[in-house]
């Protein structure tokens, strides 16, 4: 039974009269009146030209916007008084709410989900308000897969430019295609969907009162996939807008990222040790995904962070790493910038150690957590180095030689996990 | 009860539709007749209606179900003599029933004897009474109504060497509007039925009267003169009749033929009754209130025409590409089904002979601003049979009994003008008036109650009406008004049961009598009126101060 | 006169049997009551071993820094030295009793003196373990921050409130013990005050742009110039 008591009141009554739904989208939103109009507009036109005559309707999860943004979610309605120039067929409710607490991607799914677990929707899908280069086909190539192929988490591909997501390329991505056997290039997503079976399921695991339930949820909700073996599919979607200033807190990130990763892997052990068959997640109308414009980039900055780091923080490191490592670690740190190469196996063995670290609780697991992110930023400043020239393919290649690192050090990882050196 | 004189009395009436020829044969010859619908006007009176629409029964070659007319003033022998529907007239007055008869006027058979003169050579003094031309490129761009058996609106006549102009089955040519002699005998044809009593025309397909070159050839302003002639015409000789238009347009085209009240009384709303059948499938309100917000307004002594069902195909001409496509998808799973933009099913069948359903559908058709028609045989849920050809499927005999023939003819089955229903659901023994008589809860007995209580007051007929927009878009709700009188109208369109809020906050303070039961609802308060309701279900409330 | 002397010796010997024979009941008493008390003190210490054992209060301790001190002084676990604590103090306590049974005058008061001290001792003992955990775990949050924020010198903020943490909890150890609780809150109020003025010498003179940046990014109604935060385009995600 969903906990219906996230939902107020009048939400509730205004979920009465949109009545059952089989398509339902979500948009979670805080002050994003810039972009969300444009966004929803797009959503309802995907959903008039693709699935005139399913039952639809837009969810909008607030975390307490005061520039607007639910009055612009609101106006996406079409009913008698409102829309009736546009070729629509039915009704389409387009509405919001406000959760309590602060905003949080995780809170407004949470919300999504109860909401769609109530309207019993057959399909879902989830819509960031920031993707300003999403077009109507973007509603198609999400919601079919689930809704005519019975698949139960689309993720999106997109054509990212070569320096985006560099978490996601050197450390989500990897680990979860090494440690779990899935290759999902956006495990973290942004715009996906979802099938009312895995939707009810993750809405009733026992995370929404923890830090998964409020940051980085997406991703526990495609690491859930991955261990409840559900039928996984990636969609083609295109070019994923860039944003004018795009979010720096890389703890938080990393928080939400490798904090999350290694939480999985501590609650789900044997999702992950025993032998399994790769979980398959074809990939559909998939193309080149990389775009090579120039970009601003600061490496000396990493460089100086990553040497800062290792100096400041050895008796941390001397919990978490191991000897060789750490040591390794050391010696890189005294190489000046323009030799300085943090190689794929070494990086790989630091986070296998870090998420030992984890399980065992060496230090505070937040402080585990946080003492990654000087390591990797200088990951970071190899993945610049080593692609600043490169190509498409050649950046492909590259980000699949990190994940075969990856694959090559699950031993060590299964070594150590328990302690053993 | 004698027929009431009233001049709106047509804004009250609750129109029965029947061709007489499937309606009850007298005479064991196959074919009912005027003396078998006399028989049976006991049968309409106490079912309530007041008022008979009957389909053509001239003479014809019966090639379009008796609208390709032989003769105008006469009777098919099929189905009687001229003083069999003279003594069924009179009758049927008795017994307070008004009568309306249909009146070809654009086309008439090719056995016509004045297509037969004028097609026999071009000097003819009738040649002129139809429209001929040496080619077959006059008029292009006009569109063809009966797709799937007409290639072209011309046909060639190997008689006179020339083209004649058809807008429906070739052996049906249209008359020449132009030439006055033609409006003349078209109007001494009227007189002659006007005389014997008739209480009203309709007009077979109006919008295509006149012809002009560079136009669609419908709704032509010279149409509109010839309905303004025989209506004024009519108002001066016989006060009293009313003349109802057949023409399958938008609602905005239609508002022309009111014009100012000068024209047509009624006329057909051919958009709104696929949209109802949509809403309910949709289970959304939307088609519905969509196409009445597009609905003009019209002259205060004129009234639209409602009704589910027909003689003919379920028209979906007056929808869009993708609204035409769900219909077929949802409605005419078979392609046998569909036939010229449209679907060849009665009511019962249509809404999978669900009980809830039917009456909800009843129940929208006797609530909406407008005079209802119900369509003969649908008052006890009658199949129907696709295999027949054309439109024939929904003209099958009416079910009276479980009996020989179902009641209807004491004819041998093989020589019935048209097979009855068997099937175990819709057959005539399933499927039956005798049958239904017996039960207070037969969907006969629902359809007795339901008009006797749309005419327990002029509302319905006469009164206005507001939309209200309850968020919940399965629900249509709306407020009839006339003068003192306040009837609230809510219709559940889904499936599952409903609720609704509805804002009443303009009759505060008054309470709810729902009409069937006559019980009482709450008060009506500052809050929002909370309604729940089933699956189908509808409500009508008079509001009420005490 | 011998007879007299060996009737003096025998009467006082006869004297100091019967006493002994008075006294001997008490010591017999006493030894039982030691001997049960031990036994219950070996019980009490093996619950207590379990209990931490299930707490992994080892784990626990870890990260006060106190499992390193003692793997380095060689000596046991916190937790083997925690039961065996429990074990002394609860037969030192059987043992008390035991005297107290002999009747030495006087020594019941210290046997209640010492019975009121326990509990103090058992608080103060608590104030100062978890007083570690929380010094060793700000101290580290404050070091990774710091880091992570690119501000200078770390390691010495993460050692100015790991210490005045230590400070407070040793403080308010001694306080709960009734040990010169005055002298030491006063020191420690002194030092404090003197850490704090000097901190905000420090910050005020040397960190104003800092606080500046800060405040117009937290309360500032346009997002303030983020320059070295955004130096580069980068999205991590």
């Amino acid at each position: 039974m969903p906990d219906e008591s996230i939902l107020s009141d009048e939400f509730i009554r205004e979920l009465i009269n949109v009545g059952e739904v089989d398509i339902l989208v979500g948009v979670p939103t805080h002050n994003d009146a810039r972009t969300v109009g444009q966004v929803v507009q797009g959503v309802r036109a995907g959903l008039l030209k693709y699935f005139p005559r399913a039952r639809s309707v837009i969810i909008n999860a607030d975390g307490g916007s005061r520039d607007g943004t639910r009055d612009l979610v609101c106006a996406a309605s079409i009913n008698d008084t409102v829309g009736s120039n546009l070729p629509a067929l039915r009704t389409l409710h387009s509405i919001s709410t406000q959760y309590e607490g602060p905003p949080a991607s995780g809170t407004a799914l949470h919300t999504i989900l109860a909401a769609a677990d109530l309207l019993q929707a057959k399909a879902c899908a989830v819509i960031s308000p920031e993707s300003t280069s999403l077009e109507p086909e973007w509603v198609e190539r999400l919601l079919r897969p689930v809704i005519r192929e019975g698949v139960d988490l689309v993720l999106p591909v997109y054509r990212r430019h070569k320096f985006d997501g560099m978490l996601i390329r050197n450390l989500v991505y990897p680990v979860t295609r090494a440690v779990y056997g899935c290759t999902v290039q956006e495990p973290y997503p942004s715009d996906y969907a979802f099938s009312s079976n895995l939707g009810s399921n993750f809405l009733n695991q026992d995370l929404w009162t923890q830090e998964q339930g409020r940051h980085g949820t997406e991703l526990w909700l495609t690491l859930a996939a991955i261990i409840g073996r559900y039928r996984i599919y990636q969609s083609f979607l295109g070019t994923r807008g860039r944003l004018e200033s795009p979010p720096s807190d890389l703890v938080k990130a990393m928080r939400e990222t490798a904090g999350l990763l290694f939480c999985s892997m501590d609650c789900y052990p044997a999702a992950w040790k025993d032998l399994r068959e790769p979980l398959p997640a074809p990939c559909g109308g998939c193309q080149p995904a990389v775009s090579l414009e120039p970009m601003r980039v600061n490496r000396k900055r990493l460089h100086q962070m990553f040497t800062f780091g290792i100096s400041q923080l050895e008796p941390v490191f001397s919990s978490i790493l191991s000897t060789p490592t750490h040591e390794e670690l050391k010696r890189l740190a005294t190489l000046p910038e323009n030799e300085f190469e943090l190689p794929e196996p070494l990086w790989a063995r630091t986070v296998y150690e870090f998420a030992a670290a984890y399980h065992r609780a060496v230090i505070g697991r937040d402080h585990v957590v946080q003492a990654l992110v000087p390591l990797f930023r200088g990951r970071a400043l190899t993945f610049l180095t080593e692609n600043r020239e490169a190509k498409e393919s050649e950046i492909e290649s590259n980000i699949d030689k990190v994940c075969q690192a990856f694959e090559a050090e699950k031993p060590y990882l299964l070594q150590v996990w328990d302690g053993g050196k | 009860m004698p027929v009431q004189q009233d001049a709106l009395w047509y804004k009250d009436a609750v129109i029965y539709q029947v061709h007489v020829r499937s309606f009850l044969d007298s005479s064991g010859d196959g074919n009912g007749d005027f003396r078998g619908l006399a028989q049976k006007l006991d049968y309409l009176q106490d079912l309530g209606i007041n008022t008979l629409w009957l389909m053509p029964f001239f003479p014809s070659p019966l090639r379009d179900d008796g609208y390709d007319i032989s003769d105008y003033r006469t009777v098919n022998p099929l189905y009687g003599t001229l003083d069999d529907f003279k003594n069924f007239l009179e009758v049927a007055h008795k017994r307070g029933i008004r009568v309306i008869i249909e009146m070809v006027l654009n086309h008439t058979s090719d056995q016509h004897p004045w297509f037969q003169e004028s097609r026999s050579s071009r000097s003819n003094p009738r040649r002129d009474w139809y429209v001929w031309s040496d080619t077959d490129t006059k008029y292009k761009g006009t569109r063809i109504i009966f797709l799937d058996t007409e290639l072209s609106n011309w046909a060639w006549d190997p008689v006179s060497k020339q083209y004649y102009w058809h807008r429906f089955f070739s052996h049906q040519p249209d008359l020449n509007w132009d030439n006055p002699a033609v409006r003349e005998e078209m109007w001494d044809v009227m007189r002659f039925w006007l005389d014997m009593g008739v209480d009203a025309f309709r007009l077979d397909a109006v919008p295509y009267l006149v012809e002009r070159e560079g136009t669609n050839c419908e709704n032509l302003p010279e149409t509109h003169g010839v309905i303004k002639d025989l209506r004024t015409r009519l108002d001066r000789e016989y006060p009293g009749r009313m003349l109802l238009a057949e023409a399958n347009q938008w609602p905005s085209d239609l508002r022309a033929y009111f014009s100012t009240g000068d024209e047509f009384h009624m006329a057909f709303h051919f958009p709104l009754m696929p949209r109802m059948f949509m809403g309910v499938k949709l289970e959304d309100r939307k088609p519905i209130t969509e196409i009445l917000k597009q609905t003009p307004e019209i002259p205060e002594s004129c009234q639209w025409c409602l009704f589910l069902r027909n003689h003919d195909e379920l028209t979906l001409e007056m929808v869009t590409d993708l609204e035409r496509d769900y219909m077929y998808d949802e409605y005419a799973k078979e392609k046998a089904m569909r036939l010229n933009l449209g679907i060849r099913r009665r009511l019962a069948p249509l809404l999978d002979n669900d009980r809830r359903r039917i009456e909800l559908m009843n129940g929208m058709l006797m609530s909406m601003p407008g005079t209802p028609i119900v369509y003969y045989g649908d008052e006890i849920g009658m199949g129907d049979n696709i295999n027949l050809g054309d439109r024939n499927g929904v003209r099958t005999p009416m079910q009276w009994d479980g009996g020989w023939n179902g009641g209807f003819s004491t004819a041998d089955p093989e020589t019935l003008y048209s097979p009855l229903m068997l099937n175990p659901v819709y057959g005539f023994q399933a499927v039956n008036v005798q049958s239904q008589k017996r039960f207070d809860h037969s969907l006969l007995a629902w359809m007795k109650r339901l008009i006797k209580i749309r005419k327990s007051t002029a509302v319905f007929g006469r009164g206005s009406i507001q939309f209200l927009y309850p968020a919940n878009h399965r629900v249509l709700a709306y407020v009839r008004k006339l003068g003192n009188e306040t009837i609230l109208v809510v219709n559940n369109l889904s499936s599952s049961a409903q609720a609704v809020e509805l804002d009443l906050k303009p009759y505060k303070g008054n309470i709810l009598v729902e009409m069937f039961g006559r019980n009482v609802f709450p008060r009506i308060g500052d809050l929002p009126y909370l309604l729940t309701m089933g699956q189908y279900q509808f409500y009508w409330f008079k509001i009420r101060r005490v | 006169m011998w007879s007299n002397f060996v009737g003096e010796m025998t009467r006082a010997a006869d004297e100091i049997l019967k006493g002994f024979a008075r006294f001997l009941p008490r010591i017999l008493e006493m030894l039982v009551i030691v001997l049960v008390g031990w036994v219950i003190a070996i019980l009490l210490r093996a619950i207590a071993r379990s209990i931490l054992k299930i707490a992994r209060f080892d784990k626990l301790s870890e990260h006060t820094g106190a499992t390193q001190l003692l793997r380095g002084a060689a000596l046991p676990s916190l937790t083997e030295l925690t039961s065996r604590f429990v074990f002394w103090i609860a037969w030192l306590g059987f043992i008390l009793l035991g005297i107290s049974v002999l009747g030495v005058a006087g020594f019941d008061e210290h046997v209640a003196t010492f019975i009121e001290f326990l509990p103090r001792l058992v608080v103060s003992l608590f104030i100062l373990f978890f007083g570690l955990l929380a010094a060793s775990f700000f101290s580290r949050a404050v070091l990774l921050g710091a880091v992570n924020a690119n501000l200078s010198s770390p390691r010495i903020i993460s050692w100015a409130v790991r210490t005045m943490i230590i400070l407070f909890v040793v403080s308010m150890a001694f306080e709960e013990l009734s040990i010169s609780s005055r002298t030491v809150v006063v020191a420690f109020g002194m030092t404090f005050g003197a850490l704090m003025f000097g901190l905000a010498l420090a910050f005020g003179l040397g960190g104003k742009d800092l606080a500046r940046r800060y405040l117009e990014k937290r309360f500032g109604s346009e997002p303030a110039e983020e320059q070295h935060d955004h130096e580069d385009e980068l999205s991590p995600l």
